[in-house]
């Protein structure tokens, strides 16, 4: 970046471009730079390529409170909490490389249709994950019986959604085939 | 973005600072221009890193027919079905032994939807009876590569997706078997660039 900045002050001292054009190119260049990279190409068929998750949309009666939860319990990273009723709480890597974002947010004007599905619980992946130190961190929030099995355990949070936390070893689609 | 650049330029131009600190200036702010606000990252408390998110595991999905939404995320996503029982199928978002976008640890495995059609009013996993929550997962969006707005639009109608609609500057929704909101992007919207 610190090169093509380099270059484009050059254009601008040599009067190759103006300030106008200077400005809009460095914008650009701002945006892209955040916007990452498009990775891996579309498959040749008609269907999307799946890059991952994107983002999960959390709407409940104060997203201050679930906000509260998910950033102090499980280190999500809060942005663009504009104290509008919304905010998006960040996890895993950088947002622009592939990182996944909880948006919690209050009811909107327009409560969403009913549908026959429903999200009925999120499993999070914890990397080296410690059992021992799992279930301590757990008590020390107050969940002193979670349920589930070792190394996948489920709590609620504050407006008694289900989460589910796991290891590598007891969640991952392909070790199902073995059940 | 643009009038701060504009205003650096200015003060570049009428000597009130030197070339070296434009360019450091401008390179700072290109390159945070996005960045989590000092305000925003200090609103997150602490956690304890035992407990610390590395990525989404999976999205457990319940509808009438979970084949039925299998197919269609199947088909919409180019995704497998592995490991199918009779009440659910999950849909891993890569191949067996690829890493999940963007990360390198080796204990995080790939996400996946879990499409299942169980009775919710059974407890859970090992538990009591599930509580009524009041919370809902009213929307979920994914990351697409090479997301083309116009082209991801023409290709899903082509697909017979319906209520394909824009969203926001840089996705669109849509909705699946079940009218479930979908949500798509490329990675251009993220926790940064998404409500800002």
């Amino acid at each position: 970046m610190e090169k093509f900045v380099d270059r484009l002050i050059g254009q601008f001292e040599n009067g190759q471009i103006g300030r106008r054009e200077f400005c809009q190119t460095l914008t650009t260049a701002a945006a892209v730079f955040a916007g990452g990279l498009e990775a891996n190409a579309a498959p040749a068929g008609k269907g999307l390529k799946m890059l991952g998750l994107n983002h999960l949309s959390y709407q409940c009666p104060d997203y201050r409170k679930a906000r509260d939860f998910y950033s102090s319990m499980f280190g999500m990273q809060v942005t663009n909490d504009k104290g509008m009723g919304r905010a998006n709480l960040a996890f895993g890597p950088a947002p622009d490389k592939g990182g996944n974002f909880l948006v919690v947010h209050n009811p909107g004007a327009n409560p969403p249709k009913p549908t026959e599905a429903v999200i009925d619980h999120v499993c999070y992946t914890i990397s080296n994950y410690d059992e021992g130190k799992v279930r301590a961190a757990l008590k020390a929030r107050g969940f002193d019986n979670p349920t589930g099995r070792d190394e996948s355990r489920h709590v609620y949070d504050p407006y008694n959604y289900d989460i589910q936390i796991a290891s590598a070893r007891q969640e991952n689609a392909f070790r199902r085939e073995g059940r | 973005m643009e009038a701060f650049f504009a205003t650096k330029l200015d003060e570049f131009a009428k000597g009130k600072i030197s070339r070296r600190a434009l360019l450091e200036t401008l390179t700072v702010a290109a390159t945070t221009a996005y960045a989590v606000t000092p305000t925003a990252a200090a609103a997150a408390p602490a956690s304890d890193p035992a407990l610390k998110i590395t990525l989404c595991n999976h999205i457990s999905y319940n509808c009438p027919d979970f084949k039925k939404g299998a197919d269609w995320y199947s088909k919409v996503f180019n995704l497998d079905q592995v490991a199918p029982s009779k009440i659910d199928v999950a849909l891993p978002f890569g191949k067996r032994g690829e890493k999940p976008f963007g990360v390198t640890a080796n204990d995080v495995p790939l996400t996946h939807l879990i499409i299942r059609t169980r009775d919710l009013n059974r407890p859970a996993e090992g538990g009591a009876a599930r509580p009524k929550s009041q919370a809902v997962m009213e929307h979920i969006g994914y990351t697409v590569a090479d997301f083309d707005r116009e082209k991801v639009k023409a290709d899903l109608k082509a697909m017979g997706v319906e209520n394909v609609r824009d969203g926001g500057l840089y996705s669109l929704h849509m909705t699946d078997a079940y009218g479930y909101d979908v949500q798509i992007s490329g990675v251009a919207n993220n926790a940064l660039t998404d409500g800002a």
